[in-house]
Order: structure tokens, then sequence, then C-alpha cells
């Protein structure tokens, strides 16, 4: 009797609150936002479909016609091009997937370590630590030294390892991965789990770590992206080309065409070395692929994401 | 609480799985890799004190062709009877990739062996200068074979203060400009090429193609591959900066090419001839003339020529071209420093390295081997000097390394290639005039302000100008203005007095 009453009760008051934000929002207000989002929308959208199209584009009409939506010819040679190139393409994909996965894994992982300390006031050296890590944020040893650390001192050159360690610590998602443990676990919980004879690492795994998801969402998700884009590790470190990940490969590939078209190798070859690269469609269709697992981190990823990111800015 | 436990936990398993999964896999990767090291490792402190000698070369081309090692185990046990030694071989991409990977590991002194270095990769003049390369006089001198092959001349010419750091391919020596021309329209409107000597003398044949030929446009540029590279200007330091001298040895004056009076007369041309129509509307933004001349919507474009240059694109763009030579042929920096090999300072084994630099300018089987990969399996030989390609489209070694190292005149020529094209070259090279800049080296430290801000202003104006896409005269009032402001006259004045200094001190 009485749950119905509040049951009324609640229903009308939610009906009168979407009342007044229906209210709010005039009809040609809500075209004109929607109309702005649509067209944010295609602008982001539009250049993918037009690199996926171009890459099934016959690579005649490309040369003769340029860029269109509406190709008269399709073709799928570029892709059997990228096929039967081998197994380069294939290795650099495998590469690519096991170092996000490892990478990203590992990455949270440190971070967390680091942050969670970092987050409980009871750490002494916290400040020490802090200081630790804002300083490499301003501070860094240059190009030359850094190589030097990890051929020399660590020697990690042309290893897997190589493209996930450098990455492993990053001082910006630690410091949000912080704020993020400092105000989603209250001290009292900690507290509380230490009384019913939780120690430090049981209230890490059990306690902590399951309400930061959102944190890690969102930390996991840049890490994932990073781990995924990065092109400037293996462009430094690897040499065996059996190592190099996809987007190497593909910025490689791209960056020839690039510098022997500009003109700027004025050597009497150039033509024909250009010649021999890849075609228009083809390099289009290695973009395309390369998007392919990384697309579907996004709708995993997404619930979490709004959540971490405006916790981590607003009270960061 | 429980379910949120479950599932990440649950996430956690997954991704554990994966990685170990994946991990499983790498083995094959990394721990082959692991085993390349510690081979290499047993091969240097060696088990009966004659282990070969492990060579790295870095080599900038395309990518590294999927048979290399069959074609380096093949190069290894021929080198271990010659040198004792063995290679281990790699190739990165142009431009920034190449100069990245080279230049970080020469400063951080890692023990590479040989790299493949020029005046457009890997810096040939900055790294030589921070003493990252070796010193090669007493080498070249021990070993003659070199010094013979190339001429003092050239081999001079690649010196920077006298001192050898690095050797030049064998090949050719010097370069001219002049235009491709479509064969078939040629032919179809019965053309006279003979008579074209200059840059304005191809306008009648522009005029046919413009008058008859609607579909296709007369003239193809794209950005720095324009007709003014047929005025040949002996510029002093990169494309795109002010500072040159007449390609004829008319003068020592260092001048700004861009605004002589020569370059004003050539961008009026171009402006008529983009008001007749010769020249597409686009030239200004396009990137890549090769691409462009693939299209066949082109008559006529400019191009760097040597003997040959026509078949060579021939083959390339799939449509039939003819040359025609415009400017002399002239041996100029741009040749000597234009291919190089170099022994990095951090080698463990430079006399080794140069021995083994040595073999590529006098044994034939070795050169031709690295470059076309290994009889009947890469190539087959039709007669004594020709080959042919067994599987073209998908060979597993086709690398184009010819014209990077050693003597190119060693090399095997391709059924489709004119046989008579290393003699050719020859007489090219013989005919060429030698530049009085020839050796000479701008250091670019004290003005590297100017230079960037004249880049800059460069950058801005000479696609319009080049392509005759705005009017001549207000533009090069502005451009000079601009040029002016960055700096131009100081950047020119330091040229020519490091020129002076350097021509008093030959």
């Amino acid at each position: 009797m009485n749950a119905t009453a509040e049951a009324k009760k609640t229903g009308f008051l939610k009906r009168l609150v979407s009342r007044r934000v229906g209210n709010k929002v005039s009809p040609a207000g809500n075209i004109l936002i929607n109309l702005v989002f649509i067209i944010c929308s295609i602008v982001c959208i539009a250049p993918i479909i037009l690199i996926t199209i171009i890459s099934f584009t016959d690579e005649k009409e490309l040369l003769a016609n340029g860029y269109s939506f509406f190709p008269e010819k399709f073709s799928v040679k570029a892709y059997d091009y990228v096929i039967t190139a081998g197994d380069t393409i294939w290795r650099a994909y495998g590469v690519s997937i096991l170092v996000t996965l490892l990478g990203t894994f590992l990455s949270l992982m440190v971070i967390c370590f680091y942050a969670y300390p970092l987050s409980r006031s009871s750490f002494k050296y916290k400040n020490f630590f802090s200081f630790i890590a804002y300083f490499t944020m301003i501070f860094g040893g240059g190009l030359v030294p850094w190589y030097m650390v990890y051929t020399q001192l660590i020697p990690l050159k042309n290893t897997i390892w190589i493209m996930i360690v450098p990455y492993l610590m990053n001082a910006w998602y630690m410091i949000i991965m912080r704020t993020f443990f400092k105000t989603t676990v209250h001290e009292s919980i900690i507290e509380s789990a230490k009384i019913d004879g939780a120690g430090e690492f049981r209230t890490f795994f059990v306690i902590v770590l399951p309400l930061c998801k959102a944190g890690l969402a969102t930390i996991g998700l840049f890490c994932t992206l990073g781990y995924w884009n990065d092109w400037w590790l293996p462009l430094v470190f690897i040499t065996e080309h059996r190592l190099y990940n996809i987007q190497y490969l593909m910025y490689q590939t791209l960056n020839s065409i690039q510098y022997l078209a500009s003109g700027s190798a004025s050597f009497s070859e150039s033509a024909k070395v250009l010649a021999d690269l890849p075609s228009e469609s083809a390099r289009m269709a290695i973009a395309v692929i390369s998007i392919g697992p990384i697309i579907f981190a996004y709708p995993f990823f997404q619930k979490y994401f709004v959540k971490g990111l405006t916790i981590g800015a607003v009270k960061g | 609480m429980s379910k949120t436990k479950r599932i990440c936990s649950l996430l956690l398993i997954t991704v554990l799985a994966f990685a170990l999964v994946l991990s499983g896999c790498t083995p094959i990767g990394t721990g082959t890799d692991g085993g390349g090291t510690t081979q290499t490792d047993g091969g240097e402190t060696g088990q009966t004190g004659e282990a070969p000698v492990k060579l790295t070369w870095y080599l900038v081309g395309n990518r590294q062709e999927p048979d290399t090692p069959k074609v380096l185990e093949e190069a290894n046990s021929y080198l271990k009877d010659k040198l004792n030694v063995t290679l281990d071989l790699y190739v990165f991409g142009w431009g920034d990739d190449y100069d990245q990977k080279v230049n970080t590991a020469l400063a951080a002194g890692e023990p590479i062996d040989i790299v493949f270095t020029a005046n457009w990769a890997a810096n040939y003049n900055v790294n030589a200068a921070s003493g990252y390369f070796k010193e090669l006089n007493a080498y070249l001198d021990k070993y003659p074979a070199i010094k013979n092959i190339l001429g003092e001349d050239f081999l001079n010419g690649s010196a920077i203060n006298g001192k050898n750091y690095a050797v030049p391919t064998n090949k050719e020596k010097v370069h001219n400009w002049g235009w491709l021309v479509r064969k078939d329209l040629v032919e179809k409107y019965n053309m006279d090429i003979s008579n074209i000597k200059s840059i304005e003398a191809i306008e009648p044949l522009l005029k046919i193609i413009k008058d008859n030929e609607p579909e296709i446009t007369p003239l193809c540029i794209a950005t720095m591959d324009a007709p003014f590279q047929l005025l040949d200007w002996d510029r002093i330091s990169d494309d795109d900066v002010p500072g040159a001298l007449y390609p004829d040895n008319r003068d020592y004056t260092i001048i700004n090419h861009f605004l002589a009076p020569e370059s004003i007369e050539h961008y009026k041309l171009m402006r008529d001839w983009a008001n007749k129509g010769y020249i597409h509307k686009d030239a200004a933004t396009m990137q890549n003339q090769v691409e462009l001349m693939k299209s066949g919507r082109y008559f006529a474009a400019s191009q760097s020529l040597k003997p040959g240059k026509d078949a060579e694109m021939t083959a390339q763009t799939g449509i039939e071209w003819l040359q025609i030579d415009v400017t002399r042929p002239v041996m100029s920096n741009r040749e000597t420093t234009g291919a190089l090999l170099a022994i990095p300072a951090g080698s463990k084994n430079p006399e080794k390295a140069f021995q083994f630099i040595e073999m590529l300018y006098t044994d034939k089987y070795l050169k031709n081997l690295l470059n076309y990969g290994i009889e009947n399996v890469h190539y087959k030989k039709i007669s004594d000097n020709v080959i042919e390609l067994i599987d073209p489209d998908n060979s597993g070694y086709n690398p184009g390394h010819g014209w990077k190292f050693g003597d190119q005149f060693k090399d095997y020529l391709m059924s489709n290639e004119d046989p008579q094209k290393w003699d050719k070259f020859l007489k090219f090279n013989e005919e060429g005039l030698v530049l009085n800049s020839l050796g000479f080296m701008f250091d670019k430290t004290n003005v590297e302000t100017e230079i960037s801000a004249c880049k800059n202003v460069v950058q801005t104006y000479y696609k319009q100008l080049f392509t005759g896409a705005v009017e001549v005269e207000p533009t090069v009032e502005q451009f000079e203005k601009e040029l002016k402001a960055a700096g131009v006259d100081e950047l020119i004045a330091e040229m020519q007095r490091q020129y002076d200094d350097w021509r008093k001190s030959k």
C-alpha cells in the first residue's frame, strides 16, 4: 500500500522532471543540436569511409580521376596484393596484437601499483615518489641517452619487450589513477577492510580495484590506443623486420613514398624506386586493415570511459 | 559485489590467457632472435680462433626482401673462403625511417660496420663532420682498387677537406636535364624532336597537343619536379635554399638563383604557358610526378636524364617515352655524394669492412648476387651478361640495390635494357663538365636561422612560380622582400665566404 503510493509519487516526479527537461530544449534547438552533431560525426566518419572506398577502387581509375566516394570500377586487387605480399603484414599484425594486450595489462599493473600507495595518506614517502613521477614529466634525458639505456644498460633492442617496456609507466596516467583511487575509495572502506582482517594486497585486489573499474577502463583504453598506434619505438629500436608492427610497417611505406615524391632525395633512381612501392589503393588497404581490431576496443571501454574521464579531469 | 568480482577476475583471466597464448607463439620470433645473438657472440669469441667476423650492414630501400636470408647464406659461404666474414644486411625505408635509425645508432656508437649514406640519406656531411665515420684515406692507399676504378676527380669530389669518409658508387657520374615526351603522340603528329635544345623550344609541340588532344595536358609538373630544374643551377645547399652558381663554370660568384634574371624569365614563360593551358591547374599541389605520368593524361615531363632513361620510364609507367636531352651533362656534388658507403666509428672490424667494400667494386659474382639474388632461383641467364627475372611480379629478391654500392658497371643487364647501356654510361660520364664547386661542402652551422627562414619563404612561393599559377612581377617582388627579411643576404655572403676559403685552400 505504502510502496505503491511511493512508486506513484516517484513516477509523478519523474514525469515532472522529464517534462521540464523537454521544455528546456525547443524543437528548433533540438534540430540544431542534432544537426551540429550529425555534421561532427560525418566529419569524423567520412575520411574512414573514403579510405575504405579507395582501397576497393580500381588503381587505373584512381590515377585518372582521383579519389571519389562513388568510383565507377571496383576492384579487390589491393587486398589481393596485401594478402599475397607474404607473411610480412600478418606477422606485423600478430606483433601489434601481442604487444597491445601484454603491454596494456602490464602497464595497468605498473601504473596501479605506483598510484595506489600515493593515494593513501598513510604512506610515508608519498612526497618523494610523487616528486619522482612529476620530475619525469618535465625533464627527459634526450633521444640518444634514452636509446643507450635500452640498448646497452638493458639490452632490449630487437626484442618484443622494447615495444612494451618504455611505455609501461606514464606519469600522467598515474596521476589520473591516483586521483581516481583517492576519490572513489574512501579511507574508511580501507579501514573497515583492515578491521575485517584483510592485508594490504587483499585490500587492494579485492576491495580497491573492483571499485575502480571505470578508472581502470579509462587508463586501459589509453594504454591500448597508445600501444596499438605506436610506430616510434620500432622506428628507433627494431632492425629485425620480423618484429615490425603493423603501424610501423605502414609508417615506413607512407613515409618512403612521401619522401621520394617530395624530391628531397635527388638521386637518379628515385623515380624508379617510387614506382616499385605499393600503389595508392594498396596503401589504403593496409590502413583499413590496421584499423581492424582497435575499433572493437571502443564499445568495450566506452561505458566506463566517459565516467572515468570526467572524474579524472574534474577532481584532478 | 561478488558479481563485479567475478566479472573482474574473468576479465583478468582472459587477458592473462591471451597473453600466455600469444607469448607462447612468440618464442618462435624472440627465441630465434635470442639464438641469433648468442650465435654471433659465439662467432666473435670463436672456438678455434678462426671464426668469421660478422659485418653489420645498413642499407636504404623499399623493404627487406623476403629471400634475404637465402641470399646472405649464399654470400656468406662465398665470403668465408675469400675474407672470412659473414654478412648481416638490414634494409630500412627511405627518409625519416633510415635517417632516424642510422643517426641514433651512430650517435650511440653502435658497432655497425657499413652504412649507406648520401647527401640525402643519413646526412653524410653532418655525420662525417661529427666524427661518426672512419677516415678511409689510409685504406684507400693500402687497397688501391677502388681508387683506380673511381678515378681521382670523382673520389676527391666526395671528400670533405681532403679526407674521404665514404666511397661513392661507380655509376653515372654526371647528370643532365631534359624532357620525356610520349612516343605515340610524337609519331601521331610527326613531331620533330631532334632540334629541341632549350626549354622554350618544346612550345610548338605543346601547342599541337593543346589544339588536337583535349583529353591530354601538354606538360606535367609536380612541385619540385618542374621545368625550373632545366636551368640546372649548381645549388650550394638544399633544393629550397637560395644560393647557387651558374652550371657552366663562368664565374665564382654565388647568387640567389630563385631571383636571378634567367629564373624570372623562366617564371614568365611558365605563366605564359599556364595561361595558354599547357599546364594543369593542380600542378602546384601535385606530389608524385611519376604517378601522374602513369595516368596517361600528360604529354611531356621534365626529368633528370641519363642514357636509357626513356626505356627505364617506359618499363615503369607502361607508356612509351622518348627522351630529349636539353642541358649539358655536368659532374656536380649531387653525383659525388649521391650514393656512398661509410664505415662508422663504432665498427670493430673496419679493415675487414673495407676489404668487403672493395670486393663490391672488384667481384662481379658478389655484386650481382647481392643485387639480383641467386642464379636460377631469382634470375636466369640469357647470355653471358644478360639476365631475366624468373618471377618479376612476385620475386623473392629484387631489391634494386645496383646503384647503392660498388661498381654498377659490373651489374648484369636485364633483357629489356639496352645492351649498350654501360658503354653509353661511360661515354656520358666522359662528356660531363666538371663543375668548379665539386668537392665543396657548405657548413650550415653559422646560418641555421637564416636557412630555415629562407626555406619557409621559398616553400611559400616556389610552387606558384614554378607552375605559372600567379602573376610573376608582383609575386617576385613580394618574394624578394620576404627573402630579404629572412636574411638571404647574410646567407649568400656566408656561402661566398666559405666557398672562397675553400678555393684558396684547394
